[in-house]
């Protein structure tokens, strides 16, 4: 059967046949398969069902569907991505530079934290903040040795809260240091080194057993004079390394002296303190992790710790950590490799174990900013961070509502971003004018002409097979189609020949240039242009146009009859409103189209009646014609002679 | 990384032989061995039936759609012999045209890029190719083959439109001069490119020769604006070409084996931006290739490996690099 584990991969079954075809398609941004049928049946049979799958977008995609009244550019990232390419391109001094970039790593991070109190799969999205947390520290600000410690217990305080409810359990209790878990808490607090609120937990034990409030009252002034680099601190790496040392081996003294020795808790947190690692093991439990058990490794051993030397640590803290018992999971690998400062096996890793692109997009994109990637020539993308964008891009694609999103990451893609965008682009449904119009106007802002023509061809001919033939005329003037123009303008002029009237008038009325862009349209709107004239009795006007018409052969042959048709009741008006000349033209046209006279196939019954009718208007015409000749030359002939 | 977000139920009655989505991806048309071709509206996890069209005699092999800017059309062939054009007038599928002109099983359609007009390359077990070009007003012109591939023709596929020389903004109404072509596979284990010369008639330009059974199908990757062309071939005897070529005048193709499968492969197809090729693995898997860093074929889609991520390949390219 299928097999969809919840696995990155699906596997699809068929069944064999005499043809024997797994079928399968790409739509845009989906794949479908043909899957077997149910296993009960053993003979070759239907197998009816068709499967259709998409590769996941972002993790809260869900939530911007839902959550329509939420600002959708906060949660993707899209600013933060726009504003960093913008930074990029600007001209900064260097610190400025650094400043922005980390701006721009804590605005992700804010994204991620905000879809996390949104969404179900918090492990996924707490995972990535404290990946790319961690990626912040080593690779955009650079801690050095010092800071470097400092910044890694920040880390883990952020990442490992059970300290908070712990401590709000303790110190809600009646009586505090009697608590079960009093113990488990200062631990823990020390592990964090987080020293003050652990000399604060000791004084209250000192008050509630005064028998051991001799050696609290040590452990507490041991816990207050370790050194640490604290901003501001003027000291150099090497003055706090002297001291801590002291320090160290004063901690050392009263282990040796086994001070400690009444109370176990205390004597365990001086080996802790110590950075006794059999010690620092013995809570794994508190630790819950390997990465907290390096920190306080290295607070309690070394704390001037150098960022090359963190993955001798790293790896040996996590095999001691796991102690042989357990392999390391994806996420293990993926901070091994960052402490290890190996930024491709980081986007390695996370590509396969992050359920998402959004993550390595992202993050690639700034890593790239920061100069750190080298470039590789992909054949997709020109570097990676290329690739990725890509990837992600094309992924929003696949989603009806988050197409527009995807727009941005192409623009900024130089190598292939403009022809990915003019494949994916034409594949967004048109099921709106609205949509339809946002469509357009992407691809009219970059200059995507091709795309533009072939979107408009689709909505004329939409419009077209719904007899909407203004919007259909719109369409094609907008796609600056010759051929479909000329096609629906045969319509109208079909229309008007069926009705007598036209259909959107507003628009032919007001084509302006357009109107140039075939003859049957130049036609169309010339024509309109006559039944105004003649609305407002400029005769002259009228007729010169109806003769110029027909002169310029703009209109269709098809079309003369009725145009001569049309001249009639100007030539019936009392005055004279065709020249002589003009009407000398006149008959040349109705001669012309007389003699010429094809005969379309027309059945014999037909034709003789069509005949008939077409007879007595030619002799209508003529004699209207002759008539205004004469008229028109006795009219010429006074004036002249007066 | 890749979930089902649709499942439709065709009910059709015998062996489904090839489901196509449309330009949008809001309309699936199957066909299938109960000589029907249906046509589902799958918007929004949906599946509304749409049309269960008749027509043919026997099993239906393939259904291709026609680019929308032309209306709502669908093809089919059949092993009945025939090719049928059906449109959506008013709301209701209908049959539009029957092309009749083949003696034997019509095994694929496909229409041709929308900007030569609408025109389909049907491909017969007689071995034959007949290209259908609508001239309008219902009326459709014939243009033949003969002897295309001896014992038959199985698969067909357009190259991507692409305008010689320069692409400056024609004057309207003027067609540029595309230069058509088309592959084609055959059970002469060959594939055939066709050009269309000046006055009209079809040639064929290269016979492309690497596999050692029946080409089963033949797919030309969507161009993404390199000089490269890319066609994809597979075959009954199991194996998976990519054929590049690096200039257009150059006319060389160099075939590069994507992989070799234990069973006769039967379908290949390229995603949109033409970055992923699916193939329908005579295991009766269908895996996704990309090619990586180094110009090797990788497949991202290993299920053993319980990898599905892209950059999977690509990444592992890098690390030979490094």
């Amino acid at each position: 059967g299928k097999e969809l584990d919840g696995e990155p991969t699906v596997t699809v079954r068929a069944v064999n046949s005499r043809k024997n075809q797994m079928c399968f398609d790409w739509g845009p941004g989906r794949l479908l398969v043909s899957n077997e049928p149910p296993s009960n049946k053993k003979e070759m049979c239907s197998c009816p069902f068709i499967y259709i799958i998409r590769k996941d977008v972002d993790v809260y995609s869900q939530i911007l569907r839902t959550n329509s009244s939420m600002n959708p550019m906060n949660l993707s990232g899209v600013p933060s991505f726009v504003a960093l390419q913008d930074v990029s391109g600007l001209i900064l001094c260097v610190i400025s530079f650094f400043c922005r970039l980390v701006r721009v790593s804590k605005n992700y991070r804010s994204v991620i934290r905000a879809c996390m109190e949104e969404c179900t799969s918090v492990s996924i999205l707490s995972a990535m903040e404290l990946i790319w947390n961690l990626c912040e520290i080593l690779f955009i600000e650079v801690a050095p040795a010092g800071p470097l410690l400092l910044h890694l217990l920040d880390w883990v305080r952020l990442h490992v809260c059970e300290v908070d409810s712990l401590s709000a359990d303790v110190l809600g209790s009646e009586n505090p240091s009697k608590h079960d878990s009093f113990w488990n808490l200062v631990t823990i607090l020390v592990l964090q080194g987080r020293l003050d609120e652990a000399r604060q937990m000791l004084s209250k034990e000192a008050d509630a057993s005064p028998a051991s409030a001799g050696i609290c009252r040590i452990m507490g002034d041991l816990m207050r004079t370790m050194p640490i680099l604290s901003p501001g601190n003027t000291q150099t790496l090497t003055e706090l390394e002297l001291k801590w040392q002291h320090w160290h081996e004063e901690c050392e003294r009263y282990l040796q002296d086994s001070t400690f020795a009444t109370s176990p808790h205390l004597e365990s947190l001086l080996k802790i303190m110590l950075g006794d690692e059999a010690a620092l093991l013995e809570q794994k439990e508190l630790l819950s992790n390997w990465y907290h058990f390096l920190v306080t490794r290295l607070l309690y051993s070394n704390p001037t710790v150098k960022p090359i030397d963190l993955h001798y640590y790293a790896q040996s803290s996590l095999d001691l950590f796991l102690g042989g018992e357990s392999s390391p999971e994806p996420l293990d690998n993926i901070l091994l490799a960052a402490f290890e400062f190996d930024i491709h096996q980081v986007i390695k890793e996370c590509s396969i174990a992050l359920s998402n692109w959004w993550f390595v997009a992202h993050l690639t994109d700034l890593l790239d900013h920061c100069k750190l990637l080298q470039s590789h020539n992909l054949y997709f993308g020109s570097n990676m961070r290329e690739f990725l964008l890509l990837e992600y891009a094309s992924g929003l694609f696949a989603h009806p509502s988050l197409w527009q999103l995807g727009v941005d990451y192409f623009d900024y893609c130089p190598e292939l971003g403009r022809v990915s965008l003019e494949l994916h682009i034409e594949r967004i449904p048109l099921n709106t004018e609205q949509k339809a119009l946002k469509v357009l106007r992407v691809c009219e802002q970059r200059q995507m002409t091709e795309q533009v023509r072939s979107i408009c061809k689709i909505l004329a001919m939409k419009a077209v097979r719904n007899n909407r033939l203004g919007s259909a005329l719109s369409w094609s003037i907008r796609a600056k189609d010759a051929a479909f123009a000329t096609l629906v303008s045969d319509r109208f002029l079909r229309d008007y020949c069926e009705r007598g009237c036209f259909s959107d008038l507003d628009l032919i009325d007001n084509l302006g240039p357009a109107m140039m862009l075939s003859d049957r349209l130049t036609f169309l709107g010339k024509y309109r242009e006559f039944h105004r004239m003649y609305g407002e009795k400029r005769f002259a006007d009228a007729a010169s146009l109806l003769l110029s018409l027909m002169t310029s052969r703009i209109a269709p042959r098809s079309f003369w009859m009725t145009l001569l048709t049309d001249a009639l009741p100007l030539l019936e008006q009392k005055q004279v409103i065709f020249s002589a000349e003009q009407t000398y033209e006149l008959m040349r046209c109705l001669e012309d189209l007389t003699s010429r006279r094809p005969v379309h196939g027309e059945s014999d019954t037909e034709q003789l009646q069509d005949d008939d009718i077409e007879t007595t208007k030619v002799e209508m015409l003529r004699l209207s014609l002759a008539r205004n000749l004469a008229r028109a030359i006795i009219r010429e002939g006074s004036l002249e002679g007066s | 990384m890749v979930s089902v977000i649709n499942t439709v139920d065709t009910s059709h009655e015998d062996m489904i032989h090839d489901a196509q989505m449309d330009y949008y991806g809001t309309r699936l048309a199957t066909c299938s061995s109960d000589r029907s071709v249906k046509i589902f509206d799958v918007r929004n996890g949906g599946q509304i039936l749409i049309a269960d069209l008749r027509g043919h005699e026997g099993p239906v092999w393939q259904v291709a759609w026609a680019h929308p800017m032309y209306g709502n059309i669908l093809a089919s062939c059949s092993y009945d012999r025939k090719v049928i054009i059906w449109r959506e007038e008013n709301g209701t599928w209908e049959k539009s045209h029957e092309h009749a002109g083949h003696d034997s099983s019509v095994n694929s359609v496909c229409w041709a890029p929308h900007d030569y007009g609408l025109i389909l390359a049907c491909g017969s077990s007689d071995g034959a190719i007949s290209l259908l070009t609508y001239t309008g007003e219902g009326q459709w012109e014939v243009k033949k083959i003969n002897n295309a591939h001896t014992i038959g023709c199985n698969a067909v596929s357009w190259a991507p439109a692409v305008v010689p020389g320069s692409l400056i903004d024609q004057p309207s109404g003027q067609k540029p001069n595309y230069i058509k072509r088309f592959a084609s596979g055959g059970c002469d284990n060959l594939i055939k490119l066709w050009k269309e010369e000046e006055d009209g008639q079809w040639k064929e330009e290269q016979k492309l020769e690497a596999h050692s059974d029946w080409v089963r199908d033949v797919a030309w990757a969507p161009s993404i604006g390199l000089p490269t062309s890319t066609i994809a071939s597979c075959s009954q005897d199991g194996r998976v070409f990519i054929w590049t070529c690096d200039d257009a005048s150059s006319n060389t193709w160099s075939p590069k084996l994507l992989h070799k499968f234990n069973d006769v492969v039967w379908h290949v197809s390229w995603s949109i931006t033409a970055n992923i090729l699916a193939v329908s693995g005579g295991d009766n898997k269908v895996t996704l290739w990309k090619e990586s860093v180094d110009g090797q074929w990788v497949c991202i889609s290993d299920v053993n490996k319980g990898q599905g991520s892209v950059s999977a390949s690509v990444t592992e390219g890098q690390q030979n690099e490094q």
